[in-house]
């Protein structure tokens, strides 16, 4: 197989990957795929996906300034390709974004609701513009196939040069503006990261970035062609950019030297390390290779620094987009393999297009011969499956299409299963309520709780004969058991009929026909009853109906157990209305009712009432 | 075991149950670009519709058309796949292992309806294997995977038989589960790359035949020339 239609098997398997993780992302969510939260939303397809796609794609504006506004003619073969790139590059960014938002179908909303003053906004506004500018500046390339267009295609041409300054213009304005929008997190962005000048920064290293990837992907596209490589061109470009990087450099060692924080450098920190190797792989090597005359010139170097200056500036993306946040926010962030799947799968498919467009349209000046789409080659012998394949050009589809399939099912069989039966709601134990007369209701300790007048309840439910108003369950060898028994977790429904301990012979050890009917189906519905056997399961009296045992969630259980009560005990009762809101039990959040663990609870008086006002359980507050 | 149960079950099951629908979907697409790329290498491009349409209904309810020739091995033949497909698409456990939503409305047959299908189809597959095996025309036809996969169908019936008895005990429960799991999720992935793709691309094949089917224009007089008949009457 050749080393394209290798490149290329590899490339179908990741999107392939992401095709199947997309799915379930776009069917189930973001807290069922991801390990993003509320602490940290911000992870890596922020960073990778949308921050650095559009500073990798900054090679587009950056070789048309060369080539049409500085004249530079020798840069011509470079420029479709560069715009080819920014352009599929940007397209990239608009679907990475689309599995990042949690609302993807909303994505028009920009366009219509208008909020000037954010930098996200600009940002906004200048993707979809630039876009836009970058498909008609590459439009004349496919337009040029068929004469059908030429009219469309020289109308095209002629806006050219106008197009590229607004190109320009527009990059220039997001490319910063996506620097601009991290100046509102000083104390939440690392001190390290943080500059006033986030939006030069970012614009200069943009410029950098935006070369080296024409330079990078110019070596890899033509090494996988097996042509020469374009070395004098790129050492050109390597020239240029030890200019820009060296810029670069300077700019944030003054900044961090001018901001005082150049002892953080070596402090030893998780995040010093990380600026070090940072800097040392987007700037400093790539700066020293460089520099160097002849090293610059040799394709092997010029593959390694461009490779180091893409990476490192990448990491800077997704440093500056969510990693140093996490030392502020308290967060722990890894990405998930779902996360790093669908950013390298858009990517693979990026690059799939690209090698279309290079074998089908005119990007290059000499279009590369692929062995496989000459139609009356010699067919080949296909290993996979076994047979003689009349259709050269099918040989190719069928090795990808058996590529794409394999990956895509490996990619169902290992999605996170459980998170996503669970929508991603964290599985999270319900513990007892703590207190004697007064109980505190708080079944994660998260601190946020009520505090339950266990006593005051009894007495005006009518006494120790009414427990079964609110405890309509007796689990065998108990008698009014705790909530938290049967709703073991916090915020998810779980089974409370342990089925296994049944069947167990260290437990109940019962055979499956003492409770399925012999010839039946073994299921639930054919079954023995529970209360068929404990015959107190379900005390009489009990307020709540038990018609299966899937016991909700111990947070719904709680407040549907209590409010169905107070709700109607508001309208019972002259007086209490308020009793059916939610502050009778939840309160305000003055912090007059903040509850200290070890000291005695007391109540606003509220007279006859039993219900308790406001806690945010807060054991900081003790004395 | 249990833990191997799970893995059989869960990621197995997902990956091969995937491989076997998206193959389907790929038999089928890339058949779809073999026929449109035959079609438009053909000289004659003429497509009979209507005939080659009743031909693959005819093959669909194949009654008329087996009966011509050995009626008794068609008959069992149908059977088979009468069993073959509606046991497992419809049998009661099988239909419980789908979310909710979706058990909810599939249709489910009834346990000793489901048993007596499941004996038959072991029964036909045994007769079947035995009429290949027997028959002179038949085995000279056959390949060895022909006589593997009747044996390979068996074993999810006989296993899923056993594990549907109330009376097995939970030892002999597990491993019966795990040989009908495990030879189930074999069968899903070997679908698509083998003649039982034929499940698909059934309703194509009268297209093949009617498409791809046909000599270049002037071929005859090309053979004649070539075997030095030229002028000989084709």
């Amino acid at each position: 197989m050749d080393r394209v239609q290798k490149a290329k098997t590899v490339l179908w398997s990741i999107v392939a990957l992401a095709a199947s993780v997309g799915t379930a992302r776009l069917l189930f969510g973001l807290g069922a795929t991801t390990n993003l939260s509320d602490t940290t939303p911000w992870g890596f397809w922020i960073g990778f996906d949308v921050m650095g796609g559009v500073a990798l794609a900054a090679g587009g504006f950056v070789t048309t300034a060369f080539f049409y506004i500085f004249k530079r003619e020798d840069f011509h073969p470079l420029v479709r390709p560069a715009v080819l790139t920014a352009f599929l590059g940007y397209v990239a960014v608009i679907i990475g974004l689309l599995f990042d938002l949690g609302l993807p179908w909303n994505i028009w909303h920009m366009i219509v609701f208008w909020n000037p003053h954010s930098p996200l906004f600009e940002v906004g506004w200048c993707v979809m513009l630039y876009t836009t500018v970058l498909l008609l500046e590459f439009s004349p390339v496919p337009l040029e196939e068929t004469s059908r267009y030429a009219r469309m295609r020289s109308l095209l041409l002629k806006l050219r040069l106008p197009l590229v300054i607004l190109g320009i213009a527009l990059s220039t304005l997001h490319q910063s503006s996506l620097g601009s929008l991290f100046l509102i997190m000083p104390f939440r962005l690392h001190p390290l990261w943080y500059s006033p000048i986030l939006p030069v920064q970012f614009f200069v290293s943009a410029v950098a970035l935006g070369m080296m990837m024409v330079a990078f992907e110019s070596v890899v596209s033509h090494w996988l062609y097996r042509r020469s490589p374009a070395t004098e061109l790129i050492g050109k470009l390597a020239k240029a950019v030890v200019w820009v990087l060296g810029v670069y450099l300077l700019i944030r060692v003054i900044d961090i030297v001018a901001s005082s924080e150049l002892g953080l450098v070596f402090s030893g920190s998780r995040e010093s390390v990380l600026f070090i190797i940072e800097l040392l792989i987007s700037t400093i090597i790539p700066l020293v290779l460089f520099s160097i005359p002849v090293w610059r010139r040799q394709s092997r170097w010029q593959a390694v620094g461009s490779g180091l200056v893409v990476f490192g500036m990448v990491m800077n993306r997704i440093d500056v987009g969510g990693l140093t946040m996490l030392s502020a926010t308290g967060g722990s962030y890894i990405p998930s393999w779902t996360e790093l799947s669908i950013s390298f799968g858009i990517v693979a498919a990026a690059g799939l297009v690209f090698l279309f467009a290079v074998e089908r349209l005119h990007v290059w000046e000499k279009r590369p011969q692929d062995e496989q789409s000459q139609q009356f080659a010699m067919p080949r012998f296909d290993v996979i499956s076994s047979v003689w394949l009349g259709n050269p050009g099918m040989a190719s589809r069928v090795k990808y299409s058996l590529s794409f399939i394999l990956v895509f099912s490996l990619g169902v069989a290992f999605l996170p299963w459980e998170k996503i039966q669970s929508k991603g709601v964290p599985q999270v134990e319900a513990l007892r309520a703590r207190g004697g007369d007064t109980l505190v209701v708080d079944g994660n300790l998260d601190g946020y709780g009520v505090a339950f007048a266990h006593d005051k309840h009894v007495e005006t439910t009518g006494g120790k004969d009414k427990c079964v108003v609110c405890h309509h369950m007796n689990l065998p060898g108990d008698k009014q058991s705790g909530c938290y028994q049967c709703h073991g977790q916090m915020y998810t429904s779980q089974d409370a009929f342990r089925h296994d301990w049944h069947a167990d012979p260290n437990g109940a050890k019962l055979a499956c026909v003492q409770c399925h009917t012999p010839g039946d189906e073994r299921n639930a519905k054919s079954a023995k009853q529970c209360k068929d056997c404990h015959s107190d399961l379900i005390p009489a009296g009990a307020a709540v109906v038990v018609d299966n045992y899937y016991a909700p969630p111990y947070a719904d259980a709680m407040h549907r157990l209590c409010v169905t009560c107070h709700q109607q005990k508001a309208t019972e009762i002259e007086g209490k209305q308020a009793l059916a809101q939610c502050a009778s039990c939840h309160g305000t959040l003055s912090g007059q009712n903040v509850l200290a663990a070890d000291a005695p609870v007391t109540w606003p008086s509220s007279e006859g009432s039993v219900f308790l006002p406001s806690q945010k359980l807060t054991r900081s507050h003790k004395k | 075991m249990e833990a191997l149960l799970d893995f059989a079950r869960e990621p197995l099951f997902r990956f091969c149950f995937a491989v076997m629908v998206l193959g389907l979907l790929r038999v089928l697409v890339l058949d779809l670009i073999n026929l449109r790329q035959a079609y438009r290498r053909a000289g004659d491009k003429s497509v009979p519709w209507k005939r080659t349409i009743v031909k693959s209904l005819e093959w669909f309810v194949p009654v008329k058309r087996v009966f011509n020739n050995r009626p008794l091995y068609s008959l069992f033949s149908i059977l088979f796949h009468v069993g073959l497909l509606l046991v497992p698409i419809f049998l009661v456990a099988h239909v419980r292992l789908w979310p909710q939503v979706v058990s909810d409305w599939w249709p489910a047959l009834p346990k000793f309806w489901s048993d007596m299908m499941a004996i038959t189809t072991i029964i036909f597959a045994l007769l079947l294997l035995l009429g290949r095996w027997l028959s002179r025309a038949s085995s000279a036809l056959s390949r060895k995977q022909d006589y593997l996969w009747p044996v390979l169908l068996l074993i999810p019936f006989v296993t899923g038989l056993i594990c549907a008895q109330t009376s097995v005990n939970p030892k002999g429960y597990q491993i019966s589960m795990l040989l009908h799991v495990l030879s189930g999720n074999l069968i899903f992935i070997l679908i698509p790359f083998t003649k039982i793709a034929h499940c698909v691309l059934m309703p194509m094949s009268q297209f093949v035949a009617a498409i791809a089917w046909k000599f270049p224009p002037e071929t005859d007089e090309a053979v004649c020339a070539t075997l030095n008949k030229k002028g000989a009457k084709v």
